[in-house]
């Protein structure tokens, strides 16, 4: 079998017991692994009846067919699961190196049932599976647990979760490889509603190659291209993802102080410049990755990995907060911790607003970076008003009378970009099937960056082409499984022939990317059978109705219905956004 | 005169992160640029254009117009290709 | 009328098209994918002498912009439209590209530029080449895999996510197969100096 191993593992917590039987290769062939395949497998297996805290959910872990190959970027994977933070359809991505050795192991799918009735964890080797007590690893942090149990980045990867997920807050990331993170929509909280703390993986086994001329051919253009573009050969080694920050300000699309302003007066002090000046030890990278985005950042306090630009953001400039080792610092202790930094900080940032306008009580101010580690330590203990807190900022607001405070759409917080400033991000965070996301298909290269050419981030009419556009990219990418970035200097049809050399299956391009406008469908298709409907494809108010006063977005609100309706009519969705049956027809979804 | 800000490694070749340049369109203020520092030529201008992906903004709106005005009191921008997420 | 941004862009893509001779003076078409919607240029218009009434708007699926025809080929635009991710459609006629496309089933670049971005340009081939549902169907399938293709004897169909990129691949390989005839012309043994230049024809 080439590119893919072919077996699926399910593990039963309740009995302790796991049986193996083979992945069905239609499927696999229409969605290919990663988020797709996890899309299509959830569909069967979790429904609308399901509490996503509840045993009957479940966590299905997969690789892609390009997973393990040695292509470049072909490390990352996905965990699929019901969000507890959403209710969506959720799939996580991470990088690192656990998800080339679960490849390794001989499975492409592990789903996890059921519930363990004490903590345990679980080790495959191999394809060999055992169960551990985890009586005394329940309360760890996760660098202490990571170590424990192993680590070795080529060889013995831990996958596991720290007392944010065992306490069930629900932005809980589930952590791999010591800081790398599935981090959106509280997946931590399912795997620990499940009493599992953590998966280790050891395996021998390479993927195999159909066309190992082809593939050689197509490593040594990428290599030449990743090599050529100075996005992937200088911009992301240097500087990292942060480097965004000072253009994000510049253009007044730089969400601050819980999207209250478009631009951050501190924003320089937390820019990536800054961070290579001042905490940047070196640059690291995922396994087989050129480019090296990873920051290794040091403090007086702490040494690690990261921060990205969105965790600078969120307990930065959507904070207030322009200490830039103090966001080292909480980046670090919420990858000990195991939580979210985008909904974390963003969290915070809504109870700083709430706090300033009297409706809770607390502390809380923006620009106190002081209060930002015991915030977090709070959220993952589940203390005082960190207990509201790692319900997530929609679940706090609206305990405190004001949900429209929450900068969120279907209850997941925003990433960095201010749709006022990017009129295509608006209608992607609307209509994005996790909530608010921009990694489903980041609007900041067309609108901003002039990748591969800039588009007027406040036109309206025919923005809808290019976020569909990206979002079905998007899906496909997060399916082989490799990383987005790979595709700043290789466009789409390379991965498609990677992927033919590889699976010996031919995809056009364009077949690819309709792989992913299959998962799209699908994911919607899940949401509505979930009970979603039209008007959860929104915005919060202030994006609606408030503008902002000054900066180069002053005057601007998200036109989302204008946009909303052209989007419904160029995916073949009717008025309500439900896919036709001829559109679904079309994707071979007719069946579901 | 306008004032011009440089980012990420543009601030490496000027060895500057600001400086105030005479000229009264997009054009004008970059070609000063490149005379006052050399080096950064060959990071800003390709065949007599702007190079590919850099991104100049005017009071934080993008332009690729050369002949875009520029007045004593704008805000000029300059970024080299970057990218992020 | 289309918007006028919209406008400036056609008009100079037009106006570089007819400079470089990839076009007559009527032949040619460009189009751009706006949502539900497209923009084309209007039978009988001249692609480098563009005026704004000269540009159609109209239903993706249909006809519905009050003019006749929008242009002989908008069946095609729609067809790659429908069955691609394009988002905008560069056809024009390359004259050393037609050329090259009389002898080969794909045209495969010798220069660094083109070999680079393009690899590989297929050249497919239909009895009766404009407008019918045929043609249409064979050009979009063939677009499913590449940005560029040609029609033999006829001329080039390119895609991007905006028509400058379009444009860009109709220039590049209209370039390469100047250089290509340069060097029969100058009738000297090739030296190689590509690494695995041998897979480019399989791209």
């Amino acid at each position: 079998m080439n590119g893919w191993n072919g077996k699926i593992l399910e593990i039963n917590l309740t009995a302790l017991t796991y049986k193996t039987y083979p992945l069905d290769m239609e499927i696999a062939q229409q969605f290919l692994g990663g988020r797709g395949l996890g899309a299509r497998l959830l569909w069967d297996l979790v429904g609308p009846e399901v509490n996503p805290l509840a045993p009957e959910n479940v966590l299905i872990f997969t690789n892609g067919p390009l997973t393990a190959t040695g292509y470049q970027t072909s490390n990352r994977f996905s965990v699929t699961t019901k969000s507890p933070l959403t209710g969506t359809v959720l799939d996580a991505n991470s990088g690192g190196f656990w998800g080339m050795q679960f490849k390794k192991t001989g499975y492409d799918v592990m789903i996890v049932r059921g519930k363990a009735k004490s903590p345990v964890w679980i080790e495959i080797k191999s394809g060999e599976v055992t169960f551990h007590d985890a009586g005394d690893l329940w309360g760890m942090r996760v660098y202490a647990l990571t170590e424990k149990l192993g680590q070795d980045n080529n060889r013995r990867n831990v996958l596991c979760i720290g007392p944010a997920g065992e306490n069930l807050s629900r932005i809980a990331a589930i952590m791999n490889d010591r800081e790398r993170a599935l981090a959106r929509g509280g997946p931590g909280a399912v795997m620990g509603s499940k009493n599992l703390k953590a998966i280790v993986v050891e395996g021998k086994e390479r993927p195999d190659i159909a066309d190992q001329d082809q593939f050689k051919f197509m490593l040594y253009e990428t290599r030449k291209l990743l090599a050529a573009s100075p996005l992937t050969s200088q911009a992301l080694p240097e500087f990292g993802t942060v480097v965004l920050m000072n253009i994000m300000n510049n253009i007044g699309a730089l969400p601050t102080r819980n999207h209250q302003q478009t631009q951050f007066e501190g924003a320089e002090e937390i820019s990536g410049e800054t961070l290579t000046e001042k905490y940047l030890v070196k640059n690291s990278a995922c396994w087989a990755c050129p480019i090296g985005c990873t920051r290794i950042s040091k403090t007086e306090k702490v040494e690690g990995e990261g921060p990205e630009f969105e965790t600078t953001w969120a307990f930065g400039a959507q904070c207030g907060i322009a200490d830039l080792a103090a966001i080292i610092e909480v980046n670090s202790l919420c990858n000990d911790l195991g939580l979210d930094t985008i909904s974390a900080g963003s969290t915070i940032a809504c109870a700083m607003e709430l706090s300033e306008k009297g409706y809770v009580d607390s502390e809380l101010r923006f620009g106190r970076a002081d209060l930002l580690a015991c915030s977090v330590e709070d959220m993952a203990y589940r203390r005082d008003l960190g207990a509201d807190m790692a319900e997530g900022s929609l679940r706090m607001a609206t305990k405190y009378g004001h949900p429209e405070l929450s900068m969120s759409a279907k209850g997941m917080e925003f990433p960095a970009y201010d749709p006022r400033g990017m009129q295509g991000q608006g209608l992607l965070y609307a209509t994005s099937n996790r909530g608010g996301c921009h990694m489903r298909g980041n609007m900041v290269g067309l609108e901003v960056l002039g990748l591969p050419k800039l588009i007027d981030r406040f036109q309206v009419q025919g923005k809808s082409s290019f976020v569909i556009l990206n979002q079905n990219s998007n899906a496909a990418i997060d399916s082989l499984v490799v990383c987005k970035f790979t595709n700043m200097g290789v466009a789409d049809e390379y991965f498609a022939r990677v992927l033919s050399a590889v699976t010996g299956i031919q995809y056009a391009t364009g077949e690819m990317i309709k792989v992913g406008e299959r998962v799209w469908n699908l994911e919607r298709l899940y949401n509505i059978r979930e009970g979603f409907t039209r008007k959860d494809d929104t915005l919060p108010a202030r994006l609606l109705n408030e503008a902002p006063t000054e900066g180069p977005s002053k005057g601007w609100v998200v036109q989302l219905e204008p946009m909303l309706k052209e989007y419904y009519r160029s995916r073949g969705w009717d008025e309500n956004g439900i896919p036709t049956p001829k559109k679904l027809a079309d994707l071979k979804l007719a069946d579901l | 005169m306008p004032n011009i800000k440089l980012f990420a490694n543009l601030r490496n070749v000027a060895g500057a992160k600001e400086v105030s340049i005479m000229g009264t369109s997009v054009g004008a203020v970059v070609s000063e640029l490149t005379k006052w520092n050399p080096a950064l030529a060959g990071h800003l201008l390709e065949n007599g254009q702007i190079r590919p992906h850099v991104i100049i903004t005017i009071n934080g709106h993008p332009t690729s117009d050369m002949e875009a005005p520029v007045t004593e009191q704008d805000q000029i921008a300059i970024f080299p290709p970057i990218t992020g997420g | 009328m289309v918007d006028p941004r919209i406008y400036d862009m056609f008009r100079e893509i037009g106006s570089d098209l007819y400079s470089a001779n990839m076009i007559s003076s009527h032949g040619g078409n460009m189009s751009i994918r706006l949502g539900d919607r497209v923009v084309i240029k209007r039978r009988g218009a001249m692609l480098g002498n563009l005026k704004p009434h000269d540009l159609i708007e109209t239903r993706l699926d249909k006809n519905d912009s009050g003019v006749a025809l929008a242009s002989t080929e908008l069946l095609v635009h729609r067809t790659v439209y429908l069955n691609t991710p394009a988002l905008a459609i560069c056809h024009c006629h390359p004259r050393t590209a037609i050329a090259f496309s009389l002898s080969r089933d794909e045209i495969v670049p010798i220069d660094n530029e083109a070999s680079y971005l393009l690899k590989k340009v297929p050249v497919i081939t239909e009895e009766f080449p404009s407008g019918t549902p045929q043609m249409a169907n064979k050009v979009a399938t063939a677009l499913q895999n590449y940005k560029i293709i040609m029609l033999r004897g006829h001329g080039s169909f390119a895609t991007g996510q905006t028509l400058d990129e379009a444009f860009f691949w109709s220039s590049t390989l209209e370039e390469a197969c100047q250089i290509m005839l340069f060097t029969r012309q100058i009738n000297e043994p090739f030296i190689e100096y590509r690494k695995m230049s041998e897979s480019y024809n399989k791209f």
